[in-house]
């Protein structure tokens, strides 16, 4: 069973999702920008927005995983659940805890598995390419991300009594 | 060992384990087992992030959250039911017309029954229609439009299965129309046999929707034009798609606020997006793994053995697809099972733009079946009626949907009519 969230747990995963709902959010208003900006770039006066391609994929990155973390703060992964949907909503809340530790173990593999990938791609990248693997850190960054907020999710009761904040 | 941990991921996975977890616990044990490399996984990732219409899933979407949060679904209404809703079984041609330009935008996430049901449920059962027959019309309805542009389902199969996605959107139109017809008539008949009373035409309540609703009609004529017209690719579509809608809502209408509504527009936004795409994610992998693996190769060599002709393929696709639209959702049973059918279907001489086809409306069906037929859950909270009640109502429309997927599946020249 969850353990009751101290203030400071409760303090801190706000302020956890206030970040991801900003990051998620202004990556998306970002992506809006730059994409309509190369449309209007290349109609109107015949030329883009320098590695603006470059720049898009890794923001529908940063909307992926902070929109993801976002995801299991609202309890809205998508899940096959067929067994779950059979059972009582007070049973199926007593499964969650451990689902979650589960998930935080997983995310964390991956966070583990795309850091060291991405310090193997850091050592050999060309200085002028530097900027785009410093973004590249989202994907290490995000599974750790969502590894915490599973964690989070797994060992504390909200005050609300729901699993997320 | 593996057997084990596979039968345990997939217990967890029925029991509520989030379904990117689940791939991605698959993912891992699938590299352990072949001695690779889990940061293989991520080799995957990095691929997909590469694929230049990605970015038009975050941006497609953001204009369908827009839209629900807007005055969108009640010009709709007011626009077909001043167009169509005086022929007999009008108003619930209404209902299908309205659902399926929504679900185009809103990509079938449930979104159109909570927007658009809420609104329908009490206009139909006022316009004399039975309680029964709304319920179907309803849950069945609200995956309507998932064949036409600029569908997220249709984007995705194209990502995933390296399709071109206008080609896609091209495929989907006539299915869709069909499938609106056979719908129509058959609301036609009921309302004409069971003497559904009808409003009077007026050109006055015309005139006004049509101000109203002008500016949305505008919306699909300009994705359209402008993808297919080659002055935009489907990523610029998309942002202009968004722009548009934002400009619609907030300066012409003036139903959002960017104030009160912007950040809850976004956080809906990236919640949806960020479920999806994660499963993309990591089931990429997987998917890649089990083709290494040669299980598509597999399948097929007892395929062979078993069926001989296209026709008994297609049959037993659609037996298959059939089960898994019953247990899957439409994102994920793209991701997971698309990559592993493709490689049979081209065998069997299946084109890839067909298959997507045949594959999104057998999961278009699903999505009203049980056990896990979102619809059915999404209406069921909606109208507050049990899921079985929700299912028996919709059987009429799961019957004529079941003709339409007879005909789009064993008549190619439906979905691939623009080739000739």
């Amino acid at each position: 069973m969850p353990i009751p969230e101290p203030a400071w747990i409760g303090n801190f995963r706000r302020a956890l999702l206030r970040m991801e709902t900003l990051v998620a959010g202004g990556s998306l208003l970002l992506l809006l920008a730059l994409v309509f900006g190369q449309v209007l770039a290349r109609n109107f006066f015949d030329s883009s927005i320098p590695s603006a391609d470059i720049l898009s994929r890794y923001l529908v990155l940063y909307i992926t995983f902070f929109g993801g973390a976002l995801a299991v703060d609202y309890d809205k992964h998508i899940r096959l659940d067929v067994i779950a949907a059979c059972l009582p909503v007070e049973r199926c809340r007593k499964f969650k805890p451990p689902l979650y530790l589960v998930s935080a173990v997983v995310c964390a593999v991956f966070a583990w598995a795309a850091g060291r990938f991405w310090y193997d791609d850091w050592q050999y990248v060309a200085e002028h390419e530097r900027w785009s693997s410093i973004l590249a850190l989202v994907t290490p960054f995000g599974f750790g991300l969502l590894a915490l907020n599973f964690l989070l999710a797994g060992l504390f009761a909200s005050r609300s009594g729901n699993p997320a904040p | 060992m593996t057997f084990l941990i596979i039968t345990v991921l997939v217990l967890l996975a029925l029991l509520g384990l989030p379904l990117f977890v689940a791939l991605a616990g698959g993912s891992l044990l699938a590299t352990f087992n072949a001695g690779l490399d889990p940061a293989l996984l991520i080799v995957e990732l990095n691929r997909l992030a590469s694929s230049p219409y990605l970015a038009a899933i975050p941006l497609f979407t953001l204009a369908g959250v827009v839209l629900a949060a807007g005055g969108a679904p009640e010009r709709m209404i007011q626009l077909f039911n001043a167009m169509v809703g005086w022929l007999p079984g009008g108003m619930a041609a209404v209902a299908i017309a309205s659902c399926a330009f929504f679900t185009a935008f809103s990509g079938a996430s449930g979104v159109t029954i909570l927007a658009l049901g809420g609104l329908m449920f009490p206009m139909l059962l006022h316009a004399g229609y039975s309680e029964r027959l709304n319920l179907g019309l309803l849950t069945t309805s609200g995956s309507l439009g998932l064949l036409f542009p600029p569908s997220l389902a249709i984007l995705l199969y194209g990502i995933v299965a390296g399709v071109s996605i206008d080609e896609m959107f091209l495929a989907g139109i006539v299915p869709g129309l069909l499938l609106m017809l056979m719908l129509g008539l058959f609301c036609l008949y009921v309302g004409t046999r069971h003497s559904v009373p009808r409003h009077k035409f007026s050109w006055t309540n015309l005139g006004r929707a049509a101000r109203e609703g002008f500016w949305d009609i505008l919306l699909p004529i300009g994705v359209i034009v402008g993808i297919f017209g080659g002055f935009l690719t489907i990523t610029e579509a998309s942002a202009c798609t968004a722009i548009y809608v934002l400009v619609l809502e907030v300066v012409i209408h003036r139903e959002i606020h960017l104030g009160k509504h912007l950040m809850p527009i976004l956080s809906d936004t990236t919640i949806l997006v960020g479920s999806i795409l994660i499963i993309l994610s990591v089931a990429m992998g997987l998917t890649n793994l089990l083709i290494d693996a040669q299980v598509p190769m597999i399948i097929l060599g007892w395929m062979e053995e078993h069926v001989d002709t296209q026709l008994q393929f297609l049959l037993l696709l659609n037996i298959f697809l059939l089960v898994v639209g019953a247990m899957m959702d439409i994102f994920s049973a793209t991701v997971v099972v698309v990559p592993l059918v493709l490689p049979i279907a081209l065998r069997y001489g299946v084109d890839p733009v067909h298959l997507g086809i045949i594959f999104l409306a057998n999961l278009e069906i699903g999505y009203s079946t049980p056990p896990v037929g979102i619809n059915l859950f999404i209406a069921s909270q909606r109208f507050g009626r049990p899921v079985l009640s929700l299912f028996r109502a919709a059987l009429p429309f799961l019957a004529l949907m079941l003709i339409w997927l007879a005909l789009v599946t064993y008549i190619p020249a439906i979905s691939l009519w623009w080739r000739g």
